[in-house]
């Protein structure tokens, strides 16, 4: 089986490392990006099947990013969108969902709240 | 019903208006009314009553003219009427006297044939019959026969001088063409001493001539005759006079005996059988009767036998038959037809002188005994039930007993013809008792009587004739009465009287006329009046209905508007001021409402700027939470997923548990950032719950789930008990639901060292009760409301190695209360604690 493709697109290194560290340990390839357009510029130029997109990012923030990929089809055509965030709020899950988000996976994440956003995409 | 409050201001102010104004004015109508028809009423009360005066006033006037007048009308007549009979009864006292004259004289004579008729041929007197008379063609009545016409040619009197010319009356002369001179004793006879007739001379047919023995009854006339024994009593020089003697007449007819009203009858006509009875019967058989006189002759000092004079009774009717108590004064016949009588009564009371012969009480020639009086019905009644003879009946009964013109004469008597009038036992004619008393102790006078419908003054007066047996009685020989209709004394007077009233009820029924006139016009007014009132009292019923309806629509637009002013203010027009018109009190309310509003105006804009204050705050605190929490999770994220990375990879079991440490210490704080901002939340009223059905197995069974195994751990039984019937769901948000569910029981596990934890839903009405039962330390009483305070965990006796945020129950509560909730907790030191929720099956219908 082909490995799958993740990006991981965190301005908070640790964060990023973890996510990478999780998905790794699933069996993912996992490619990080810094902030927004890094991601958006990488994702122009390559196809991924996951995408975990922070939300609190300098410059653009990840609902923007998501929209951005979701209008320009960036990534690939089976790109799953998955906002990875500390933000707790229910609306603001809400707002993701209409955003473009195929669902929210809320900090703290641990090996099995990541392992269930992954069987909740269909993507295990 | 509607009450007073339910009608608004207008209607009330019409109702109070209707009452003050409204009522009154039908009040005073009223009155008015009432006083009209009042004065009305007096006025024609007093119109009647005035009429009616006049009315009496005439009828006074009337009577009070010819009162007098009638009454010395008949004062004059009764006084001449008694004059009358007064001098009748002398009369025939005196004629008696005569008689005893005549004894005596015939005593002195020698009882021989020759000597007595001599003796009877000097004394005659006239008897006076009338002409006979005959029925009139048609049978209807008696009438006097052609020779019975006064023939008189002689013109009448007149005045020859004029001194006498006034009033000077003539009456014609009384007819006497009939008088004949007749013997005044039927019979002249001297007696032996031992009874035997020893001389006798007759003057009549009626007495046989044969010499009798008459101590025997048979032998003497009509064998009534008890003188004899009488004579033997006689003292030289006594009398004695006899009863009236004769036999009785019977008739089948009382009034005129005519054809018709014999057929009547269903008799034969024959009134020749019948008795006398002057113009009703003018061919009738005649009551004879005699009186003898008796005396002693003496011869040689002794008495040599008795001498009797039987006067013929005859002589006696001439006394009254001809007597007429009228201007006419004279009847050539015995008349009882008009009303008018003269009769004479012996001195017990028994007829023995009447115009109807078959009325003079007489004897039964046959027995010699007195023939049957007429009775009164009662009377007869008795007697015919005693089954005595009628002397012996008689002779056991009460003389005028209770007479009365109540009474009725017996019609067996009647139709038997059995009519003599004794007057003691005659008690359906009460003039007898009245007669009676008038004469009791001799003497005369008079009464009044209502008699066949007429009332008729009566006279009676004694007959003063004493002599002999007579003597005994203070009515002496009996009595004359004499009858006459009342009316007749002063007919002259009733005319006067008549013309008067007559006169009087023509002036009556034109005061009638005129009262009627008065009384309609008084009606008529009172029915114009009544239309004016009613009239004038509807407009002005409908002139002050229409201002009060005007007036309350006046007050009422203005408090409408004062209304809808506020209204307006109330719906968010906050600008609107009410039009400040007039300086009444209206104008004052609209002023002060207008500067309520200026301060509500600026409260609200105070307010409005409070609370953009508050909400900017509220949203600079949920920004400042939600970046907290942000911000925290963002490290927490790292320290927990590498904490659990660091426990999985880890080597030693040293290392393992430290990573564990650390995990659970990261977890605890991000379960405490969880709950604070869940209380952030609700306290900003941010909270919202995503209510839908949740089925109550299914959640139950999860959660008992998650502490049974922790139970089970700590050697603790965990029970769940489900109460019949439950729902199959409730209205409610599973997440919160089962968060509350969870804190329960996991405090309870906690806080439990043995013992069970029992988790119990049951229905409650509209409600499902959730309970957490542990067998754990109880709860202190003065710690029991704290433990719902954020940060409570009973530090008093438990330690924090319980663990746990110490926002659990808080947030459990607050939770409970926003599903539409409520949360309880009983508790006992040592025993342990009940945690309890309800929710309603589906949520209340409270909230919009």
């Amino acid at each position: 089986m082909m490995d799958k493709k993740a990006l991981v697109v965190d301005d908070n290194e640790v964060n990023r490392v973890l996510a990478q560290r999780l998905l790794s340990k699933a069996g993912w390839k996992v490619e990080q990006a810094e902030d927004g357009q890094a991601a958006l510029d990488w994702l122009a130029a390559n196809t991924v099947d996951l995408v975990l997109l922070d939300i609190s990012m300098p410059n653009l923030c990840g609902e923007d990013v998501c929209r951005r990929i979701r209008a320009d089809k960036l990534g690939g055509e089976d790109i799953r969108l998955v906002a990875y965030t500390a933000h707790a709020m229910n609306e603001q899950r809400d707002s993701y969902l209409t955003c473009g988000f195929d669902t929210v996976l809320i900090k703290p994440v641990s090996r099995q709240t990541m392992l269930d956003m992954l069987l909740e995409l269909g993507l295990v | 019903m509607k009450g007073w409050s339910d009608f608004g201001i207008r209607a009330k102010l019409i109702i109070i208006f209707v009452l003050i104004k409204v009522i009154p004015l039908l009040v005073i109508a009223g009155f008015a009314w009432h006083a009209q028809e009042w004065l009305a009423g007096r006025v024609s009360t007093s119109v009647v009553h005035m009429a009616g005066a006049m009315h009496e006033t005439i009828a006074t006037v009337v009577e009070t003219t010819t009162g007098p007048a009638i009454k010395a009308l008949d004062d004059a007549a009764r006084e001449s009427l008694e004059r009358v009979t007064t001098d009748t009864a002398r009369a025939v006292a005196m004629f008696l006297y005569d008689r005893d004259s005549d004894i005596r004289s015939a005593a002195l004579l020698s009882p021989d044939a020759e000597s007595y008729r001599r003796f009877l041929a000097e004394r005659r007197r006239p008897i006076e019959r009338h002409y006979p008379w005959e029925l009139t063609p048609d049978g209807t009545a008696w009438v006097p026969g052609p020779d019975a016409t006064p023939r008189y040619d002689t013109p009448p009197a007149v005045a020859t001088i004029e001194d006498n010319k006034k009033n000077f009356n003539y009456r014609q002369p009384e007819q006497t063409a009939l008088v004949t001179q007749r013997p005044l004793f039927l019979e002249m006879t001297f007696i032996g001493l031992d009874g035997r007739e020893r001389v006798k001379v007759t003057t009549s047919e009626m007495l046989s001539g044969e010499m009798r023995d008459v101590s025997r009854r048979e032998n003497t006339f009509i064998k009534a005759e008890t003188y004899f024994e009488h004579l033997k009593a006689l003292k030289p020089g006594e009398i004695y006079v006899s009863d009236v003697i004769g036999a009785y007449l019977k008739t089948p007819i009382i009034g005129p005996y005519t054809p018709a009203a014999a057929e009547k009858k269903g008799i034969a006509f024959s009134p020749e059988k019948a008795a006398y009875a002057g113009t009703e019967n003018p061919v009738g058989k005649r009551f004879r009767a005699l009186v003898r006189w008796a005396m002693p002759v003496m011869q040689g000092g002794k008495i040599a036998g008795w001498v009797t004079l039987a006067l013929d009774h005859d002589h006696i009717m001439e006394f009254t038959d001809h007597i007429l108590p009228t201007a006419d004064r004279y009847s050539p016949i015995p008349d009882a037809i008009s009303g008018n009588y003269a009769f004479i009564w012996d001195y017990e009371g028994r007829s023995i002188v009447h115009p109807r012969h078959y009325f003079i009480t007489g004897y039964d020639p046959e027995t010699g005994e007195p023939a049957v009086p007429w009775l009164d019905s009662e009377l007869y009644a008795e007697w015919k039930a005693s089954g005595l003879p009628i002397g012996d009946f008689l002779a056991r009964t009460q003389p005028f007993r209770d007479q009365s013109l109540a009474k009725k004469g017996a019609a067996e008597l009647v139709k038997a013809g059995q009519l003599g009038l004794d007057c003691r036992y005659l008690n359906h004619a009460p003039q007898c008792t009245g007669w009676m008393n008038l004469t009791r102790h001799g003497g005369s006078g008079s009464f009044e009587i209502s008699w066949s419908g007429l009332w008729k003054l009566t006279t009676a007066a004694t007959i003063p004739y004493y002599t002999g047996p007579y003597g005994r009685s203070p009515r002496g020989f009996g009595f004359v009465t004499i009858g006459a209709n009342v009316d007749d004394f002063h007919r002259q007077a009733t005319e006067s009287k008549r013309v008067a009233e007559e006169v009087a009820k023509a002036r009556g029924e034109d005061i009638e006329s005129q009262l009627a006139a008065v009384i309609g016009l008084i009606s008529d007014q009172l029915a114009t009046m009544a239309r004016q009132l009613s009239l004038s009292t509807a407009l002005m019923v409908i002139l002050v209905m229409a201002i009060a309806v005007w007036m309350a629509s006046f007050l009422t637009q203005r408090i409408r508007t004062v209304i809808d002013g506020i209204r307006r203010f109330e719906g968010g027009e906050l600008a609107y001021r009410l039009p400040e018109q007039g300086n009444d009190e209206m104008g004052a309310l609209s002023h002060s409402l207008n500067l309520m509003a200026d301060r509500v105006g600026e409260s609200i804009d105070r307010l409005t700027e409070a609370r953009l204050k508050a909400e900017e705050a509220s949203r600079m605190k949920s920004e400042f939470l939600a970046n907290m929490s942000h911000e925290l999770r963002t490290p927490l994220n790292g320290i927990i997923g590498f904490a659990e990375m660091l426990r999985e990879d880890a080597e030693t079991e040293e290392s393992r548990e430290n990573a564990d440490i650390i995990e659970k210490s990261s977890r605890h704080l991000l379960d405490l950032v969880n709950s604070i901002l869940d209380i952030a939340k609700i306290e900003a009223g941010a909270m919202t719950l995503a209510t839908q059905a949740v089925a109550l197995g299914t959640l139950d069974g999860d959660v008992a789930a998650v502490h049974q195994p922790v139970a089970a751990a700590k050697g603790i039984a965990f029970a769940t008990v489900f109460g019949d019937p439950l729902p199959e769901t409730i209205q409610a948000d599973p997440t919160r639901v089962r968060q509350v569910l969870h804190n329960l029981l996991s405090n309870a596990v906690k806080f439990t060292a043995s013992g069970e934890v029992e988790l119990c839903v049951s229905r409650h009405n509209d409600d499902v009760v959730f309970s957490v039962r542990d067998t754990g330390p109880g709860i202190p009483e003065n710690l029991r409301d704290a433990i719902f305070e954020k940060f409570q965990q009973g530090d008093a006796f438990l330690t924090r190695s319980q663990g746990g945020t110490g926002l659990g129950l808080t947030l459990a509560r607050h939770f409970v209360e926003l599903m539409g909730g409520s949360m309880h907790m009983e508790s006992e030191i040592g025993k342990g604690s009940t945690f309890s929720f309800r929710l309603p099956v589906s949520p209340r219908q409270e909230a919009e």
